[in-house]
């Protein structure tokens, strides 16, 4: 049951991406919700899902865009593992970590995607894509995270379940 | 369990470079052709899912612009009829004062307009103009309007004067049936009407819808003023004279300004007064 529910909360926020950016768009950003929830899953769920939950989202998002499929799965895949094996050191119950984390982790994605993708030749310019699409993108997800792991913790304290971590 | 995470971690990372290098081959066509036919049909799903609620968000959101236009658009109709009744008022009032200085500019003597500004309608019938001592109205002065005879003044003020109308019961003046010059007297009568008394038997061959203008009788009236219509004549068969009603062709509950007719003169007016009624 909770298998099933997490592979639908994967394979639902991987295929959310492509269908929903009308509906996120501020401006001419839209967040990268896969990867806000390949970091949320890792840091609950560990590095095997996190593993896992990157490739799914990621694969996902390229055969969606239409590019090189397996690079944002690769580069996914990388953040869920590093996330899950670091998750345990990290204070995400507080929003200064949670905002600059995001933000970082999803430049960190960004550059490894462009240098993956710079292998098959990719045309784009680094300094255009990190200031016009990486950045404000990166931005845009650790507000984001930082509202969905504080409304985690909410329901969390009302339910009085189980703590994030 | 260390193992089984990198191995877990190499084998699919060893994936996505696989596909990426079936790609750089040009083999990656058949790859994506897979993962697009999983996703497809949920996607195709979502779609639908985001655009109902995204179609309902509008729906809403189209209502409640609508509500706001539809009280903003109520708040300016009622404007605009407000409005518009003060256009209407204005035309009115302009085409009443425009027939009366027409009038004014007609009449070869001297007259002064005056503005209705209080009715008397019970026992008395009469009207405040506001005219009085300071512009030289004296007691007796006729007021007319563009359609006739309105009555006399009978009480003059330092700044209006009570001009008694024709329907009034103590109102009298020296007639004649235009058609026929029969002479008469029309008198007011307690109940707001007004009758043509007097008429000789043998001069009496008017008819219904005779005009009877002013005599000029008396000194009080310039002769030829319109005065009233004959609605029905009255004969009491032996009677040395019989009588007729008379529908005013002033409508004194509407009348809203006058002329006050401080000349003398022995014209016949008649010919200043329209004939189409």
């Amino acid at each position: 049951m909770m298998r099933s529910a997490l592979a639908l909360v994967i394979f639902g926020g991987g295929l959310a991406q492509t269908t929903f950016p009308p509906a996120l768009r501020v401006g001419d950003i839209t967040p990268d919700i896969p990867l806000i929830l390949v970091v949320l899953l890792a840091l609950r769920r560990g590095p095997e899902l996190g593993c896992l939950a990157g490739f799914v989202t990621g694969l996902l998002q390229d055969a969606a865009a239409g590019g090189f499929i397996g690079a944002q799965a690769l580069t996914k895949t990388l953040i869920g593992f590093f996330i899950g094996q670091v998750g345990g050191r990290l204070w995400v119950r507080e929003p200064l970590v949670q905002v600059p984390g995001l933000v970082l982790l999803s430049l960190a994605e960004g550059v490894a995607r462009f240098l993956l993708l710079q292998i098959f030749h990719f045309p784009g310019s680094f300094g255009d894509l990190m200031l016009y699409i990486v950045l404000p993108q990166s931005i845009y997800n650790g507000f984001i995270g930082a509202a969905v792991v504080l409304t985690l913790i909410g329901a969390e304290r009302l339910r009085g379940g189980a703590r994030w971590r | 369990m260390r193992v089984r995470r990198v191995v877990l971690l190499v084998s699919v990372l060893g994936v996505c470079l696989l596909l990426l290098t079936l790609q750089t081959r040009g083999e990656g066509a058949s790859a994506g052709q897979v993962v697009a036919f999983v996703t497809t049909p949920l996607q195709t799903v979502l779609t639908k899912i985001n655009r109902s609620a995204l179609g309902l968000w509008a729906t809403y959101l189209d209502w409640k612009n609508v509500r706001a236009e539809n009280r903003r658009l109520r708040a300016e109709l009622e404007r605009l009829r407000v409005d518009s009744l003060r256009v209407q008022e204005t035309e009115d009032e302009n085409g009443r004062l425009r027939r009366l200085l027409v009038l004014r500019d007609r009449l070869p003597l001297a007259t002064i307009p005056g503005e209705v500004i209080a009715r008397e309608w019970g026992w008395a019938r009469s009207l405040t103009v506001n005219r009085g001592r300071g512009d030289h109205v004296l007691r007796m002065t006729p007021a007319i309007a563009p359609e006739g005879l309105v009555g006399r003044v009978v009480e003059v003020r330092s700044g209006t004067s009570i001009v008694q109308l024709l329907n009034d019961p103590a109102s009298t003046v020296g007639a004649t049936v235009q058609r026929t010059r029969t002479n008469g007297i029309v008198e007011g009568e307690p109940r707001g009407t007004t009758r043509f008394k007097y008429m000789a038997r043998d001069g009496a061959a008017i008819q219904v819808g005779d005009l009877v203008v002013s005599s000029g009788l008396g000194g009080v009236f310039p002769k030829g003023i319109p005065i009233g219509l004959v609605g029905a004549v009255i004969d009491r068969g032996s009677a040395l004279f019989h009588y007729a009603t008379l529908t005013p062709v002033v409508d004194f509950g509407r009348l809203e300004e006058v002329l006050l007719l401080t000349g003398q003169t022995t014209q016949d007016l008649a010919a200043h007064f329209p004939t189409d009624r």
